[in-house]
């Protein structure tokens, strides 16, 4: 021990006190930075020569629970999918209008019924008439800006997956960079800690958009793989791709077939060229991009099926007609004839058959299509859950027609034949008893307004008519929300509301009181896409209770995902908290700590002045 | 529960802070609107009911808005039925005035009551409620019935009552007065009495009945029917009497007695008993024709008149007019169908098959419909129609010598026919029909307001919100706003900064 060695170790100790005091200030000034995780000094004694000690900083310490930090990026991916889908659900909620006011579609369909029930009891009255055509415009007219509404939230899903991908790709390729940074780094001075704060933000960030599992690797390298096992990450960053549609509307959906698709998909290329659709493999499952990903084609899609389908039986509900066949005897063979003339593409045939062996009633729908590129139809293109659906293409003339109605027959041991003109005959097979035919009985389109019976034509998908039709593209079903209109032949003479054939008294109450009870009260099915109902058993129900059933559905999903964010929110900033609690400045310990430098800097520059002291002692000897 | 460590900045403290001042936010909006949210979603569990009540209260609505215009038109109608039946009480003490008290004179001034009356009739029939005709069944938006002018008189082209009164007339008398009736000598001694054609016009024999001496009474019989009265074995015996009946063509009968009597020249209804058998015939036969004469320009008239305004009165737009088959009318021997373009159809309305009351119904609750659909052609407007205007078709010339005979016979069939069959329709049974309507809608209403208040009260709960409550939360969550703001507050004020030298 000497006194040299004393004055090395103040002078040391100076140092450190100095160099850690930057620490305190560097702390003190980024105590608002997000982000900024406090960093303490790693400092340790040192020996020399056995006998000096002096005191270094080695390495900067970032105090942070990783525990806790793995935790807050799950919760961040939960946390912003449940804020992204709450704003989504309470936009939805607006296009529904406020409870009980002029704007909602309750009202507005309350409303429309309400003109019919004043139209049912005067039928002459002109002012009347009008008035039903002009409640059903504003409901066909709220139909469609709901349509709208519905489609533009789509859209701007459609624009944050965009938005969402660019700002991925940026914090992937900046994690990239840093990354590369630290490849070489072995002890952790301040700068370093500094790039490793500045890549855990990125990875925050990038937790934010979608669900990730962050790998630690050696020398400071990280690994950024998708909760599904994708790597995202690694020395070099992989790129997002998203092929932004401009225009969504309901028949844009997503599909695995790009010819098909109407709206964008994401594809990741990683560094060796290799492409992966995130979509198709569902590789996605949580944060900002699975939000909107489930937004856009899923929620938003079924509020839309289930506006469709609302507009859709409103419409053939006023327009279709079902006429049972006539019983016929053929020789040995018993049946029944129906008329086969005058079917819409999507009207069908019905015929319903018991299987004696089992003693099973089943149904066989022949359902009209002019599209040979729809068939074959799958049993689920009619609402009824117990049917077989065959598609019958009349496209190419009606000798193809019979040809396929007799083969659609085949297996069933019906037997279909076409004894005149447009009759379609369907007989059992006699003596052999293998089936017995119930009845048949056909569904077609009114397109006449005054055709003799209450049905009409109410309502036109845009200029045409309504029928379900189904093509090579889907069903005419989709979308209908936003197209249907009020047959402008009926809104240019509201009479047709009254006089469903020619010489029908003004005062004839028929057709109104058809419109009412079909809208009022009659029951009809509702498709499962809707959401309401399954497929083994559909909801059928009145117009109304379809719509309750509606915004109760809707309402509880908003609600939900409300709920959800909330509870989201309190976890994840309860875990921020604990985060913040280890790693977040606080200023009173960092002033603590200012006045134990303070006093350690006083203390070591003591020992300098007692060491000078000394020497001056020994050399005034 | 654990409190977490105190820091500079809180996140937990601030979420929490946002959160009340959040609901703070939504209170607030709250007491404003009296709506408990402004979405659905807002509405809790109960978002499903408040659709069902909404929809529930607007059918309500509409069911009241309907019962409560039906019940004007009913009130309507049932002023005019009433005023129909004084219309019908004064055309009857009119009559009664005229035949018994006024002769020949009042049975003009009947006429013009009855003419008066059915212009006021034809006003009632074609009352309007707003802009709806409520006596043409389902047909309102035009009259439903024609003026009083256009059913005696016609219009144009086509033939009104009076023309067609006039050729039933000539058809049901013949050109001989006789009502189509042929009396003849075959021998000086007998009488043959024959229709001249079956027809449904003139005096039909219906029989006949005799207690005249040596006198041998053959028939009606045939086709033709044909009577003959042989005198030929000897005259009858002062007293003895022949009396023959006679169907008219509106369904009633008549009959003319005939008396032997010495006295000569004989009274009415009386022949003389001549020196022989040809004689008696010979006086016979004038007296028959003389009798048949009188009761072809009293009963007959009058029959062939009512026949003539049923025929006219049955009409409708799916039922042709039945017109005599002519010119020349006076020897016409059936009925043909008229048209809209030569005969005035008088009711205009809709005549299809369904009940008059089905064909204005109205729905004033979800399963309850009441129907107040009337006709003009009923059978209780149509006889009142149908009968005043008989009386004002048929003119009673001041000379007629027969006139007040006449009269008499036509006030009595329409007297008749006023009064109506029992069983049959009356204005009285239509009006009740409609007061039974409006009952079923009173009872409807008062039903609806009860539910009306239940539910709203209901959907109150739902959708709106209590302002005492509303009120008592926002006090307490400012309380604990200011709370937690003040600690909040506290807590970044002592910091070791400030108390550091």
């Amino acid at each position: 021990m000497s006194l040299s060695q004393a004055l090395i170790s103040a002078i040391s100790g100076l140092n450190t006190t100095q160099s850690n005091l930057a620490l305190v200030s560097a702390n003190v000034a980024n105590a608002g930075t997000p982000g900024y995780v406090r960093k303490t000094p790693n400092q340790i004694a040192t020996a020399a020569n056995g006998t000096a000690v002096s005191v270094r900083t080695v390495s900067i310490q970032r105090e942070l629970d990783t525990y806790v930090q793995k935790q807050l990026r799950t919760e961040n991916s939960g946390a912003s999918y449940a804020t992204v889908r709450a704003q989504f659900y309470s936009q939805l909620q607006n296009v529904y209008g406020q409870p009980g006011t002029d704007s909602s579609l309750e009202s507005v369909f309350n409303d429309f019924n309400t003109s019919l029930q004043t139209l049912a009891a005067s039928p002459d009255d002109p002012s009347a008439r009008s008035a039903v055509i002009s409640t059903a415009q504003q409901l066909t007219q709220q139909l469609n800006s709901m349509t709208q509404s519905v489609q533009s939230l789509r859209s701007s899903a459609e624009l944050g997956l965009s938005d969402a991908v660019s700002q991925a790709n940026d914090a992937m390729q900046h994690i990239a960079d840093i990354n590369g940074q630290l490849a070489g780094v072995t002890t952790i001075d301040s700068s370093a800690a500094l790039l490793l704060d500045q890549r855990d933000s990125y990875i925050n960030k990038l937790s934010n958009l979608m669900d990730i599992n962050v790998v630690q690797g050696g020398q400071n390298q990280i690994t950024v793989y998708t909760n599904s096992g994708v790597q995202l990450v690694g020395k070099t960053a992989s790129t997002l791709g998203f092929d932004t549609q401009g225009t969504i509307n309901a028949n844009s959906v997503w599909s695995a077939d790009s010819d098909k698709r109407g709206v964008g998909t994401l594809t990741l290329t990683s560094a060796n060229g290799s492409q992966v659709d995130l979509v198709q493999n569902n590789s996605i499952r949580s944060g900002e991009i699975a939000a909107y990903l489930q937004m856009r084609d899923q929620d938003l899609v079924q509020a839309q099926s289930q506006l469709d389908a609302f507009a859709a039986a409103m419409s053939s509900a006023l327009s279709d007609t079902t006429t049972a066949g006539t019983a016929v005897t053929s020789g040995v063979q018993n049946g029944f004839d129906v008329d086969i003339s005058g079917l819409q593409a999507g009207n069908t045939v019905n015929i319903n058959y018991t299987d004696p062996l089992t003693n099973k009633q089943h149904t066989l729908t022949l359902m009209r299509v002019d599209d040979p590129k729809a068939l074959p139809l799958s049993d689920s293109a009619t609402t009824n859950p117990n049917d077989h659906v065959v598609g019958i293409d009349f496209s190419a003339g009606m000798t193809s027609v019979w040809g396929q109605i007799s083969s659609a027959m085949g297996a069933t041991g019906m037997v279909a034949s076409n004894p005149s003109g447009n009759t379609l005959r369907v007989l059992n097979d006699g003596p052999g008893n293998i089936v017995t035919v119930n009845g048949v009985s056909t569904t077609k389109t009114a397109t006449s307004l005054a055709g003799g019976s209450s049905q009409l034509p109410f309502f036109t998908d845009g200029s045409s008519a309504y029928s379900g039709a189904i093509d090579g593209q889907g069903s005419q079903i989709t979308g209908l929300a936003g197209r249907i209109s009020v047959n402008t032949l009926l809104a240019g003479d509201p009479s047709k509301l009254v006089s469903y054939a020619s010489g029908v008294a003004s005062g004839d109450a028929t057709r109104p009181n058809f419109l009412y009870q079909q809208l009022g009260s009659a029951s009809q099915v509702f498709a499962p896409n809707t959401g309401i109902g399954t497929a083994a058993s559909p909801f059928s129900g009145s117009m109304s209770t379809y719509l309750r059933q509606v915004i109760s559905l809707q309402g509880q999903n908003a609600d939900a995902a409300s709920n959800l964010k909330q509870g989201q929110d309190v976890v994840q900033s309860a875990l921020q908290q604990k985060f913040d609690d280890a790693s977040s400045v606080n200023i009173d310990q960092e002033m603590a700590n200012l006045l134990t430098l303070q006093n350690a800097y006083a203390a070591n520059a003591r020992v300098l002045s007692a060491v000078k002291d000394m020497l001056d002692t020994l050399m005034k000897l | 529960m654990t409190v977490s460590s105190i820091s500079g900045t809180s996140a937990a403290m601030i979420q929490s802070l946002l959160n009340l001042r959040g609901q703070l936010n939504d209170l607030t909006t709250q007491l404003s609107t009296g709506k408990k949210s402004t979405t659905y979603a807002g509405l809790g569990v109960q978002r499903g009911v408040s659709v069902s009540l909404n929809s529930q209260l607007s059918a309500i609505g509409g069911y009241d808005t309907t019962g409560a215009s039906v019940m004007t038109r009913i009130n309507v109608a049932n002023t005019a039925l009433n005023s129909m039946s004084t219309v019908v009480s004064n055309v009857k003490s009119a009559m009664s005035q005229g035949t018994n008290v006024s002769g020949i004179g009042g049975a003009s001034q009947t006429q013009t009551t009855a003419q008066a009356s059915l212009d006021t009739l034809m006003g009632l029939l074609n009352t309007q409620a707003g802009d709806r005709y409520l006596f043409g069944g389902k047909v309102t938006d035009q009259p439903p019935v024609e003026s009083s002018d256009h059913i005696l008189n016609g219009d144009g082209t086509r033939a009104g009552l009076v023309q067609l009164v006039s050729e039933r007339k000539q058809a049901d008398l013949g050109a001989s007065g006789l009502g189509r009736l042929a009396v003849t000598n075959p021998t000086l001694s007998s009488l043959d009495i024959a229709e001249d054609a079956v027809s449904p016009f003139g005096f039909k024999l219906a029989s006949v009945s005799s207690n005249l001496t040596n006198a041998t009474v053959n028939g009606p019989a045939g086709s033709p029917a044909d009577l003959s009265i042989d005198l030929g074995s000897g005259n009858p015996n002062d007293g003895d009497s022949l009396t023959l009946r006679l169907n008219l063509p509106d369904g009633t009968t008549s009959s003319v007695t005939l008396t032997a009597t010495t006295a000569s020249p004989a009274g009415p209804n009386q022949f003389t008993i001549g020196a022989t058998p040809s004689d008696t015939t010979a006086s016979l036969t004038t007296a028959l024709t003389s009798a048949l004469t009188t009761l072809g320009s009293t009963d007959l008239t009058a029959a062939s008149a009512v026949q003539a305004s049923n025929e006219f009165f049955a009409a409708d737009a799916n039922t042709p007019p039945q017109r005599v088959d002519g010119p020349p009318f006076d020897t016409a021997t059936a009925l043909k169908n008229g048209s809209a373009s030569d005969t005035v159809i008088w009711y205009t309305g809709d005549s299809d098959s369904d009940p008059a009351r089905s064909t204005a119904t109205a729905q004033i609750d979800p399963s309850l419909s009441v129907g107040y659909g009337v006709r003009a052609n009923e059978q209780g407007l149509r006889a009142m129609v149908q009968n005043i205007a008989t009386l004002a078709a048929v003119s009673i010339s001041t000379t007629n010598p027969n006139g007040v005979d006449l009269s008499q016979q036509l006030n009595t069939r329409v007297a008749t026919g006023l009064a109506g069959q029992p069983g049959d329709q009356t204005v009285t049974d239509i009006s009740t029909d409609l007061a039974n309507a409006q009952i079923s809608i009173t009872a409807a209403t008062t039903r609806h307001q009860q539910q009306t208040s239940t539910l709203q009260g209901y959907l109150d709960q739902i959708q709106g919100v209590s302002e005492e409550e509303v009120g008592t939360q926002i006090l307490t969550l400012q309380t604990r706003l200011q709370a937690s703001m003040q600690v909040t507050a506290m807590m970044y004020q002592t910091s070791l900064v400030n108390y550091m030298p």
